[in-house]
């Protein structure tokens, strides 16, 4: 890489330009040093949060007025879900494991149908066996949280 | 008469000068896309090795708060192991008869005495619900459960559960 510098004689036009080699190695050293240490300092791990409450705690009213409707999913060991419906309609869904796994859309789906039906349902209660996985749990907050947006969780 | 495949080289010239500014030009290009997925935020949430995450869709933030990790061996609490775990499982002397870890309960209270007094010091600083729980995908929930409990009764209430951004 080359480049001209002005000699300094202001305008009196004495002096040319002079050619200069920029000396790029210790540049690139440089960069080097920095990719190293952002390469190792860099998380490639993108970490999000999930809200939950405790139902025991219980969570700020939004509104006055109670829920017309308390829904509670419970999550048993066997990969079964538990919905149950309680207040002014009073409703027990049983979800059967899928493929050996949750029934997640089902579960989204019903839960959709509720919040539909009563829309001030805006938190439910999630509890869940002691043997069920945390991944597990959080999957199914992550499918209810679809459709309503505070998960409180229980079994305290 | 059968061609060869393997000419011969044109002899190179003695002095080969290596292209230094095309080297530089790609470094910038890599050290461009490393500074823009830098976190440059205060917070940072550096899971202890050995931890897996689980993973879930969601586009909420870090937060500031309380970090409690729960490794196969361990609950740490910010940074520092307050209970011992043997494959997920809370030792038994250790919990009461509410489900609450003894030890874990006291390294939380002390974490609540310390943001007090600061929050005392410094009108600034609020007093919060928050806190932040790293658990590994693996536990079972009743490990998690402790947890929440023995935060719970010290005012913990508002639990950020750390997860992997998924796709």
């Amino acid at each position: 890489m080359s480049g001209a510098v002005d000699s300094g004689q202001g305008g009196k036009g004495k002096g040319g330009s002079q050619d200069f080699d920029l000396n790029l190695a210790p540049i690139i050293d440089s960069f080097t040093v920095l990719i190293a240490f952002m390469l190792v300092s860099a998380s490639f791990l993108s970490i999000g949060i999930l809200d939950a409450g405790i139902s025991a705690a219980g969570v700020a009213p939004t509104s006055d007025a109670p829920p017309s409707v308390n829904l509670t999913v419970e999550v048993a060991a066997d990969q079964q879900l538990i919905l149950k419906l309680a207040g002014k309609s009073d409703a027990k869904v049983s979800l059967a494991a899928k493929d050996g796994k949750y029934d997640l859309p089902a579960l989204t789906e019903k839960v959709g149908g509720y919040r539909k039906q009563w829309t001030d349902l805006n938190a439910v209660t999630l509890v869940s066996a002691d043997t069920v996985q945390y991944k597990d749990v959080v999957q199914i907050m992550e499918a209810l949280r679809k459709n309503v947006p505070v998960v409180l969780l229980g079994g305290f | 008469m059968k061609k060869s495949f393997l000419k011969k080289r044109a002899p190179q010239s003695e002095d080969m000068a290596l292209q230094i500014t095309s080297m530089a030009d790609i470094f910038i290009i890599v050290l461009v896309f490393l500074l823009k997925g830098y976190s440059t935020g205060a917070i940072t949430v550096a899971p202890s090795a050995g931890l897996s995450l689980p993973q879930a869709e969601t586009q909420d933030a870090s937060v500031e708060a309380l970090k409690v990790e729960i490794t196969e061996g361990a609950v740490q609490v910010e940074g520092q192991q307050v209970a011992k775990l043997e494959q997920f499982r809370f030792d038994k002397g250790d919990l009461q008869a509410t489900g609450i870890s003894t030890a874990l309960g006291q390294a939380i209270s002390r974490q609540r005495e310390k943001q007090l007094l600061i929050a005392k010091a410094n009108s600034d600083v609020k007093v919060d619900a928050k806190i932040m729980i790293l658990a590994d995908q693996r536990a079972p929930y009743s490990t998690v459960k402790t947890v929440l409990a023995s935060a719970a009764v010290h005012g913990y209430t508002d639990f950020k559960l750390a997860v992997v951004k998924g796709d």
